[in-house]
């Protein structure tokens, strides 16, 4: 449902869900915030992966409320905090599952008037999430097999964990350096002739979105 | 030493990586694996290594089951060396990078000097020692990484390509050094694609299908295989060549020198 959207209609919804967040108090109303962002996703029928850092997400926001309760004794206060933290998350789960990384660039671009370079460099770090995960996962492997094992007090884990994560670093730099040669090469700073394959205009479908956020926010911001 | 009784293994419910997979690795072999890319050659060694669980039937060392062993336990038994070296390596010297295995394995301060310069020495990169391991040579780097794992003074050694992406003469070192190893006692599983390594290095070879085991058995057999072309192999060039001089009464052979000696001395013999 939400891929027929544009990214700047997703960019929108991701930037008015974040003010609603900020001023809705109650309870209810921000259960029913988290509620319909999760039905769009289903709606969405997004991969099963995004349910799985979803899980997450909830595990810290509860985590979340937990030392907001101890710190301060106010259960409404601790849990309001949780579920704010929640809705606000939650819409980038929203954007970022539902839009390709390219439009994103684009949109941010041609709409948005971002310069190209900073862009660029948003949707690569994003793009580049998962495959940072599975090399970390693959020099963990190459690390267990000279005898890495994650145990013993937080201090001394986090000291094996050099042995992860300096070829990490070392690996990432790399492939940064590898990276921008080869967009040098291909015209990346080639910005006055440049083009783009998709396009991302605004259909009516967008249009309509846009009033009805605009017109949630105004009723957000008169009755709640 | 090591023996895969009925091993299956799947990523995802749908797709089986591994097949109903039986083998035994005996001590002192020289061992190749082949097959095609996505065969399972690598899943099958990251079994042998714990790094992955069989779904069902078991794998054992020495006739005890590795189920309830890490990839850190199975170290002291198993040094694997991967494609990539540079994964491995985070520390400042080279000296230090090959002790950091037998410092997590937990050997006295003198084991872990004695097993490092050991390692280090077989390997022929003793005169390295104080250099940083990222200006290594991709070469140097392999052997750093097979330094790293025979520190940790392995009876078997599992190498995944562990020469793609060498020149020759880097490549032609590698090999000594895994004959060296292999004359030493080691034993020897070598993952690869190249007929000529496999011709002239290995003793066995498995060839996995579809993540099965479609072949076991010695180089000369597997060449006159009639699946050969199947499993996305080729024999070597001096087999090929052998085979089409048969007739003229050259001796099958997979290995280069013996065909051109006896070619020579046939051409010697004509008028």
């Amino acid at each position: 449902m939400m891929q027929k959207f544009a990214p700047l209609t997703k960019l929108l919804l991701t930037l008015f869900i974040t003010l609603w967040s900020i001023m809705l108090q109650s309870m209810t109303a921000l259960g029913l915030l988290i509620a319909g962002q999760l039905l769009l996703l289903v709606a969405s029928q997004v991969r099963a992966t995004v349910y799985k850092g979803i899980a997450s997400l909830l595990l810290f926001a509860a985590l979340l409320a937990g030392i907001q309760l101890a710190l301060s004794g106010d259960t409404t206060l601790a849990i309001t905090t949780a579920l704010k933290m929640t809705a606000m998350t939650l819409v980038f789960f929203i954007l970022l599952a539902t839009t390709r990384m390219q439009d994103l660039s684009i949109a941010l671009v041609s709409q948005c008037r971002v310069p190209h370079e900073y862009a660029f460099m948003l949707t690569a770090a994003l793009r580049f999430i998962p495959d940072f995960l599975n090399e970390s996962k693959a020099i963990q492997e190459a690390q267990a097999c000279r005898g890495y094992r994650s145990q013993g007090n937080p201090l001394k884990r986090l000291t094996a964990y050099a042995a992860i994560l300096k070829p990490l670093v070392l690996k990432a730099v790399s492939r940064s350096e590898t990276m921008a040669l080869s967009l040098e090469l291909r015209g990346f700073a080639n910005r006055r002739m440049s083009s783009f394959r998709s396009r991302v205009v605004l259909t009516a479908r967008d249009y309509a979105a846009v009033m009805v956020m605009t017109g949630l926010s105004v009723f957000i911001l008169n009755f709640c | 030493m090591l023996e895969c009784c009925s091993v299956d293994f799947s990523y995802k419910a749908q797709t089986q990586a591994i097949q109903q997979v039986s083998l035994t690795i005996h001590a002192g072999e020289f061992l190749a694996i082949a097959g095609r890319n996505g065969s399972g050659k690598t899943t099958l060694t990251r079994l042998l290594m714990a790094l992955r669980k069989p779904t069902s039937g078991d794998i054992l060392l020495h006739g005890t089951s590795t189920k309830p062993y890490s990839p850190a336990d199975m170290a002291h038994h198993i040094g694997y060396v991967f494609q990539n070296p540079d994964r491995q390596i985070f520390r400042d010297t080279v000296f230090s990078e090959v002790s950091y295995g037998p410092e997590q394995l937990g050997y006295s301060p003198e084991q872990i000097q004695a097993y490092t310069q050991e390692a280090l020495a077989v390997t022929g990169l003793s005169a390295l020692a104080g250099a940083y391991p990222s200006t290594l040579s991709r070469g140097q780097k392999q052997r750093l990484a097979i330094a790293s794992a025979l520190a940790m003074q392995p009876a078997l050694l599992i190498l995944d390509e562990p020469t793609s992406g060498q020149d020759a003469q880097e490549c032609q070192k590698l090999l000594a050094l895994l004959n060296k190893l292999h004359a030493q006692g080691k034993t020897i599983l070598l993952i690869t694609h190249d007929m000529e390594i496999l011709a002239h290095h290995a003793q066995r070879v498995i060839v996995m299908d579809h993540g099965r085991k479609g072949f076991d058995g010695s180089p000369a057999e597997l060449f006159q295989h009639e699946d050969l072309a199947a499993w996305g192999l080729s024999a070597p060039s001096a087999f090929t060549i052998s085979r089409s001089v048969a007739a003229f009464g050259i001796r099958q052979t997979c290995l280069m020198e013996p065909l051109i000696r006896e070619l020579s001395q046939k051409l010697r013999r004509k008028p």
